[in-house]
């Protein structure tokens, strides 16, 4: 309780509120902006921060993540072009609504679904994560091992990839976690005699690199794309019927949400495809989806935004990222000297709470921001690309350098931005990547801990029950999707053999 | 004539896709196994449950069995050509670093500027913004606000004197 009000008294500094209004501005303007989403935005940002204390900037990176998420409605209402992946089914009924001169109510409803979304995955953000947490508490290696590959096999599902090369992707980046001296042994691992590689290769450039400089050669591919906007008159928010209508949708989206959210791995746009699905299974007009419904709307916003606060439970009770933004918030807490994981609600309390605090006041406030100004950002989708990306350039380029204040990483940003772009091209996602690179220390070090502690019997983690529950939810995570589809498509092959 | 110009392009690239990316990662593997054997050994007493080169070697072997998978099975939809503008970007990219060696403001400008022309901008006022107007803001914001040395080149010299 101590530490749920301490969190809650950190907020009154009157510099981490102005920085909050500002990350949530310039998390609304990312979301908005062509090309750049959630993730690239806390990666880009994430070089800037380091010189803040931890509260002020981890907080502003969970204020990217949550506005750019919600953000990504407006361009997916007014132009219908998704700001961010998790709002492509919002594109579905918002342009539609847009078409008949209701962009307004159409975001409106986005910005109100969000809102309520984020606010109740962040409350049940700030009850589970401490019971995880004390749950996980007594963890020896070997579970937190089982538990890290379990959160690993999840990164198969990522993307709408071959799930295979998804996690060729994921073990890619374990192995490049392995460069530089092992902290067990103190051996050189592929280093090639160079000392900037002794430390191993640095998260924040490859994240710079494979979320923001290969999407600038993404973009290169893009340029022909025209983007034609809806007018919009006012923002109408929605009226008594239209909430008579929508809450329950909001409701059961933002459950869907943030019990996405918190498996590892299953970000904001898993969520808003099935909140989407339930909320026009369960609607009474689904007829209207698809061409201007509001449950329709409801049901993807209140999930993508759920899952905002969904995917930090994992995150930060585990040491697991519960969604690629996740994941650079997680390279985040490193940098800045924290650890997430049980402890992290005994040792560091006041700044977990704090954490959620300041959650549940960017999702209030960029309701605010979302509505006044979604004129304004609407606007901002036009920055021509031509002027956008090369500034994003320069400021990726030199966010790398800053860190460390070396060459090697802008090389290693820039090498990364390559790598990803052709990975991208060929179908294997960079999320997978990234989150092995940041996992994968972690998953050594306990492998070799739990060898230690076993007597290097490896087998016997299959005798400890919640090692071995972890590992049958790892087979089920992996060979669960494609066996499931094969007995679907007999039953379908027989049915249809039977007619 | 059109159709058989299409199916000679989509064979090739398909060679490339389902064959040639799955031996290149192969062949990564092996490169990178044959680096491992290389890795020092430490005696028993020390190595805390797993030689230095036992966990990359997992993985190395999960990667290899996951690629001759990949050559039976992938199925993914071959990618379309790379256009002309990617290319360039790409070579801007190498440029920069060769250029950022002798002066890494310079590197950024002159890629800022060079790729806003190649991706189309024509107007003086936005090439200027990005290719001088943004990179010495942020070199004087850095340097200033945050206090981030940047190493010394041909400009850079002009300011630490």
């Amino acid at each position: 309780m101590d530490a749920l009000l301490n969190g809650l008294f950190a907020l009154a500094d009157p510099y981490l509120l102005m920085l909050l209004f500002a990350a949530t501005l310039g998390g609304v303007l990312v979301g908005a902006l062509p090309g750049l989403n959630a993730t690239t935005g806390v990666a880009l940002l994430l070089p800037f921060t380091i010189t803040m204390e931890p509260i002020p900037a981890i907080a502003i990176l969970t204020a990217i993540y949550c506005a750019a998420t919600f953000a990504g409605a407006i361009t997916a209402i007014l132009i219908n072009t998704p700001g961010t992946s998790a709002s492509a089914t919002t594109c579905l009924d918002g342009y539609p609504l847009a078409q008949r001169g209701e962009a307004g109510r159409a975001l409106g409803m986005a910005a109100v679904s969000s809102t309520i979304g984020g606010i109740i995955s962040v409350v049940c953000l700030m009850a589970a994560a401490p019971l995880l947490a004390r749950a996980a508490y007594n963890f020896a290696p070997p579970e937190y091992f089982a538990l890290t590959v379990f959160g690993l096999s999840m990164l198969a599902t990522i993307g709408d990839g071959s799930p295979v090369k998804n996690i060729i992707s994921g073990a890619f980046g374990i192995l490049v976690a392995t460069v530089g001296i092992d902290l067990l042994t103190s051996v050189e691992r592929f280093t090639f005699g160079l000392n900037e590689l002794s430390e191993g290769i640095p998260f924040v450039p490859v994240m710079i690199g494979v979320f923001g400089i290969s999407e600038l050669l993404v973009q290169a591919d893009n340029l022909h794309v025209e983007r034609k906007q809806v007018v919009m008159k006012s923002i109408r928010l929605p009226n008594m019927n239209d909430y008579r209508k929508v809450w329950k949708t909001i409701l059961r989206s933002s459950g869907i949400g943030t019990f996405i959210g918190i498996l590892p791995a299953e970000g904001a746009t898993v969520a808003s495809m099935i909140g989407y699905n339930e909320a026009k299974r369960w609607s009474k007009t689904p007829e209207e989806f698809g061409h201007g419904s509001l449950e329709g709307i409801a049901g993807s916003e209140a999930a993508n935004n759920s899952a905002t606060g969904g995917a930090m439970v994992p995150t930060l009770a585990l040491g697991i990222p519960g969604s690629p933004t996740a994941a650079v918030i997680l390279a985040g807490l490193m940098v800045h000297g924290l650890r997430p994981g049980p402890t992290m609600f005994t040792d560091q309390a006041d700044f977990a709470y704090a954490i959620f605090w300041s959650m549940l006041l960017v999702n209030i406030l960029f309701f605010f921001i979302g509505l006044w100004g979604a004129k304004i950002f609407a606007r901002v989708t036009f920055v021509p690309i031509q002027i956008l990306w090369p500034i994003v350039f320069i400021f990726s380029i030199v966010g790398a350098y800053a860190l460390e204040q070396s060459m090697m990483d802008v090389w290693i940003a820039v090498g990364s931005g390559i790598l990803g772009f052709y990975m991208r091209r060929y179908g294997f996602s960079v999320v997978p990547m990234a989150i092995g690179l940041i996992l994968g220390g972690m998953l050594e070090t306990r492998l070799g801990q739990s060898m230690v502690m076993l007597d290097e019997k490896w087998w016997l983690m299959l005798n400890r029950p919640l090692s071995l529950f972890f590992f049958v939810l790892t087979i089920l995570a992996l060979f669960g999707p494609p066996v499931w589809d094969r007995i679907i498509k007999y039953r379908f092959k027989r049915k249809v053999a039977g007619k | 004539m059109q159709p058989f110009v299409d199916v000679s392009k989509h064979t090739s690239n398909r060679t490339v896709f389902r064959y040639l990316i799955p031996l290149g990662i192969i062949a990564f593997c092996v490169l990178a196994y044959f680096l491992s054997t290389q890795f020092d050994r430490v005696p028993p007493i020390l190595k805390r449950g797993m030689q230095p080169s036992d966990f990359p070697q997992l993985i190395i072997g999960l990667i290899i069995i996951l690629s001759v998978w990949l050559i039976f099975r992938d199925n993914d939809k071959t990618p379309k050509r790379m256009t002309k503008v990617v290319h360039l970007t790409m070579g801007l990219l190498v440029g920069f670093l060769i250029i950022a060696d002798i002066d890494l403001f310079l590197g950024l400008g002159l890629f800022a500027t060079m790729l806003t022309i190649l991706w189309g901008e024509r107007r003086a006022w936005a090439i200027i913004l990005v290719g001088l107007f943004v990179p010495f803001s942020v070199f004087f914001l850095f340097d200033s606000i945050f206090e981030v040395r940047f190493p010394r080149g041909l400009l850079t010299n002009i300011w630490y004197g």
